[in-house]
């Protein structure tokens, strides 16, 4: 599921590996962009928890139809034993 | 399990503290309320505020349990360690039973909370619990614990929580009843004049109000921003252009910021600050691993001395740890410029905690690396001690996510995570894991090709898959499967796994009861209790020890079934507490009601209510009733037997073994027994029950006593024939106190059908196999009919003996000393004058009889009333009667 999270404050592309490979972009409006392919709940709420921690005020989370699920970080293949 | 003393410690005050009075005012210790929640996001200052407050505590102070939570703690068994360790250190009269209790039955987290809170009720004076971080905390278990806690606290204690989010409570509830106090983000921002005070005085700063107004504005009060940009400014030869630099700059504060004090930090430090980001605690040897730097402790000092960011988790600098906040930046770091180090750095750090012992802390590290067979290698050797630690939460957090490759030849692991997931009642995937460990354990496998760590686990693999396959069975409900396993478990468990072969030998005992056989499932639950008894693990044998009782009763063998509670009370008393003692007692005082001796089940009842619910299993709570009830009924209160059943309906739990006294049948034979023929004609027809059944043993209890209601309803002919098959089944299973209740009752029919010498017969019969076990009340509960059959039978000179004494039994006086039904127990005095009411003397009759005047005898006629609940003397007589005063 591709996402877009926006976010209060203008956050650098240095902060792209620490959030999973999101892509990240600066608004004039003042926020920040998250954007990208989030494997399933539990790491969404892991990349929300993230931003809580360091004190990153969230504004919004938007679902985004994406025609290329581009897979951008790794994650384990293979099912649940 | 061994704690971290550094988590109970209140942590050390920070310098250069700013003294906030508004917040002081609002945290106001005479008027604490229940619960203070602070609840803002990382940085905002909340472990600062809870520090600086409890300094001005003072002598107030002492009583304060603090607890720093980190992310193990959302394992309920550590978390709930944690806390009654904390509260043990402010109270020592405080939480050894609740202790107890989280090693015996982990899984019980209301009873501990219980316990816990009911230690605290009881003290003087309060006492305030701080937990600290409460957000790390994911799990719903302790979730819900904590509620229960929130719900229940007493007066003394006050819970006080900080977090980055607010706990998953009823806040609004709270915050309605005026029981929660909040500090929030918007309590925690700095004012203009803090900052001021704060850049200042407290940090030595000479900045203009302009200047403040700057900061205060980019940093919207946020003291960890502001401790930042303090730590450049102190650096800065021109603290305007800083400022004007930072406040122009449209970055995240706290990139901004950390960046600035980070470049102004030599090289060396730097890269040290970077690469010990990833450990969540910091000691000099640790470091030292980890960046490969001799002077270590020379770095963490002088890290600490700059005001860093670097905080002390004790008082002989041994253990640090970094702010969050400033942590996670640097990770984040970390992560963006040396992504190549970081699996290198957390496998270093897992080296470490390996060697230094803390085998949790290095599994953590080993996942972070990703190094999954380093990982793999930690867990199974971990798998041990967590298990008996009861710590499931903890070994699924690590299990569940790895990929299914890691266990493909990994049995003795993949086991771990069976135990695991079984421990935690999760049946899902087991079934598969079973078969792909089972798969090494034949003869054609390469063993070449299979990783294992643990070789004592490897050489248990074979009877451990049975067991779980057996519990798997009895949770499908397929007992001939259950049965079938459980006998290879033990076949195939070492001599000297004395848990092994227990555990095998109780789980096969229990599904022989459920079908039926009570001699194999006695058989092996005693076994069970030896080979529990052989491996010192008390903690399960009472449990054995009430079903092996119960099977023994069903056998008939009332003397066998004494003996083995007997010796759960011995065993109790030499390695307690033990759950299941409470148990004990009731199971002795359900044979003290077989026996009819009234007396011994009221002390029985006594001492198990004494010893509480927490020392009980989870039948405790309906069986205790049970027996109440029917003690109040054989002494007449037949209102109060019907309450407590009621109450015993709701609470029926017979953790796992078979339902075979449904708690609504002893409800209808207390009906029956009062003359309630509708109630138990109501019970018949919605237990479904006809007179066409085939005996199953099951509802052998359900059937006798649907024959009982046939007998009292004058359907005596339709229960003859299912009479005759409920005695040959009972017969043939070998359960003798049913097959003696089938006669007695076949007897009454006879009896009722006009044959009165068929029922002598059999009554006769009935009567003799009673005896040598002393079964009685099976007799006195079947009422007026059985005691007009037994004066016939001593008319007609038959068993004239044994007749008589059931006659006598079922008259016995009821002792003065028991007066069962009252609040208030009449005084001897009042008894006399009782007695006197019965008859026909007038109430000066009775002061002269008495050589008392008039007046005393109105008094306590008065008293007699107002005790009896009546309000003349023909009624106070009739419930004298009732309650066999």
């Amino acid at each position: 599921m591709q996402y877009e999270i926006r976010v209060e404050g203008h956050l650098g592309t240095r902060w792209t590996a620490w959030f999973d490979g999101l892509s990240i972009t600066t608004e004039e409006d003042g926020t920040t962009v998250l954007r990208g392919f989030v494997v399933d709940q539990a790491a969404l709420h892991g990349l929300l928890q993230k931003l809580r921690d360091v004190g990153i005020s969230l504004i919004s989370l938007t679902p985004v139809e994406a025609p290329t699920a581009e897979r951008l970080a790794p994650h384990h293949e293979g099912n649940r034993p | 399990m061994p704690l971290l003393e550094s988590k109970l410690h209140v942590p050390r005050r920070r310098r250069g503290v700013v003294a906030r009075i508004r917040l002081d005012q609002r945290l106001d210790r005479d008027a604490l309320p229940a619960v203070v929640l602070v609840s803002a996001p990382a940085g905002f200052g909340k472990t600062t505020l809870l520090t600086e407050w409890l300094a001005a505590g003072g002598e107030a102070a002492r009583r304060t349990a603090w607890l720093s939570l980190d992310r193990r703690d959302s394992d309920p068994s550590v978390f709930w360690s944690y806390v009654i360790a904390a509260a043990h250190k402010v109270a020592p009269e405080v939480g050894a039973d609740a202790l107890a209790t989280l090693q015996l039955t982990p899984t019980a987290l209301e009873s501990v909370v219980a316990s816990l809170l009911n230690d605290l009720a009881r003290l003087e004076g309060d006492v305030v619990l701080v937990l600290d971080d409460y957000h790390v905390v994911e799990s719903i278990e302790v979730h819900e614990s904590m509620l229960f806690l929130v719900e229940h606290l007493p007066t003394q204690l006050h819970l006080v929580v900080a977090s980055r989010a607010d706990p998953p409570w009823p806040l609004a509830r709270l915050r309605a009843r005026g029981e929660l106090l909040e500090v929030r983000a918007s309590h925690l921002r700095f004012s203009g004049d803090e900052t001021a005070a704060y850049l200042n005085d407290a940090m030595g700063l000479d900045l203009t109000a302009a200047h403040i107004d700057a900061l205060e504005g980019r940093t919207e009060g946020w003291i960890a921003a502001l401790q930042l940009a303090a730590l450049s400014l102190k650096d800065s030869d021109d603290p305007g252009a800083f400022i004007a630099g930072f406040a122009g700059d449209d970055r995240f504060v706290v990139d901004y910021l950390v960046d600035e004090v980070l470049n102004r930090q030599p090289d060396d430090i730097r890269t040290f600050l970077l690469e010990t980001s990833i450990l969540d605690r910091l000691t000099a040897p640790l470091c030292a691993a980890v960046t490969g730097r001799r002077d270590a402790k020379a770095t963490l000092e002088k890290i600490e001395r700059s005001n860093l960011f670097l905080v002390a988790l004790d008082d002989r600098r041994q253990w640090y740890r970094y702010h969050h906040l400033f942590a996670d930046v640097l990770r984040a770091r970390l992560t963006d410029e040396h992504p190549e180090r970081v699996a290198d750095l957390h496998r270093r750090a897992s080296d470490w905690f390996e060697s230094d012992g803390d085998r949790p802390e290095a599994v953590r590290h080993a996942l972070a690396a990703a190094d999954l067979p380093r990982a793999a290698e930690l867990i199974e050797l971990a798998v041990p001690a967590l298990r008996r630690a009861r710590q499931e939460a903890t070994l699924r957090a690590w299990l569940d996510p790895l990929p299914g490759e890691v266990f493909a030849n990994r049995p003795v692991l993949a086991l771990g995570l069976v135990g695991a997931r079984m421990g935690s009642g999760d049946t899902e995937g087991v079934g598969e894991l079973l078969d792909l460990i089972e798969g090494w354990l034949g003869p054609d496998r390469p063993k070449h090709d299979m990783v294992v760590h643990d070789q004592v686990e490897l050489r248990r693999l074979p009877a451990q898959v049975a067991m779980y396959r057996a519990g798997l069975a009895l949770l499908r409900g397929d007992l001939a499967g259950t049965i079938a396993h459980g006998e290879r478990a033990a076949g195939l468990s070492a001599d000297h796994d004395h848990l092994g072969c227990g555990a095998a030998a109780a789980l096969t005992g229990l599904a022989l009861w459920a079908d039926g056989d009570l001699e194999g499932g006695a058989r092996h639950y005693a076994a069970a209790i030896a080979e529990l008894e052989a491996a010192e693990y008390f903690a399960d044998i009472l449990g054995c020890s009430l079903g092996l009782a119960d099977m023994q009763v069903g056998q008939g063998h009332l003397r066998a079934a004494e003996r083995t509670l007997t010796a759960g009370l011995d065993l109790a008393a030499a390695h307690g507490p033990l759950r299941g003692t409470a148990d004990m007692h009731i199971g002795l005082a359900e044979l003290d009601i077989e026996r009819n001796e009234l007396d011994a089940v009221a002390e029985h009842l006594r001492a198990s209510l004494e010893l509480g619910e927490r020392l009980a299993l989870p039948q405790h709570a309906h069986r205790w009733r049970v027996v109440d009830a029917r003690l109040r009924a054989a002494h007449g209160d037949v209102a109060g037997a019907i309450e407590l059943l009621r109450e015993a309906e709701r609470r029926y739990d017979t953790d796992y073994s078979p339902k075979v006294r449904p708690v609504t049948a002893t409800t209808a034979r207390v009906r029956l027994a009062a003359g309630d023929l509708a109630g138990a004609e109501q019970w018949a027809t919605e237990s479904g029950l006809s007179t066409d059944d085939e005996p199953v043993y099951l509802r052998e209890y359900e059937h006798l006593t649907f024959a009982r209601v046939l007998l009292a309803t004058g359907r005596a002919l339709d229960a003859v024939s299912l009479l005759e098959r409920l005695s040959a089944a009972a017969e043939a299973g070998g359960r003798e106190g049913s097959a003696i209740e089938a006669e007695a009752l076949l007897a009454l029919a006879h009896q009722a059908g006009g044959d009165t010498e068929q029922a002598l017969a059999v009554l006769g019969h009935a009567v003799t196999r009673a005896e040598s076990e002393r079964f009685v009340r099976v007799f006195v509960d079947a009422g007026g009919p059985m005691t007009s059959l037994l004066e016939t039978a001593v008319r007609h000179g038959r068993f004239v003996g044994q007749a008589s004494a059931l006659l006598a039994a079922g008259t016995t006086p009821t002792p003065v000393r028991a007066q069962q039904g009252l609040v208030d127990e009449l005084s001897s005095r009042e008894l006399d004058v009782l007695r006197l009411l019965r008859s026909e003397l007038t109430g000066p009759e009775i002061a002269a009889e008495l050589v008392v005047s008039l007046n005393t005898v109105r008094t306590h006629t008065k008293n007699i009333f107002s005790k009896l609940g009546v309000t003349n003397r023909r009624s106070a007589v009739r419930r004298a009667d009732e309650l066999g005063l």
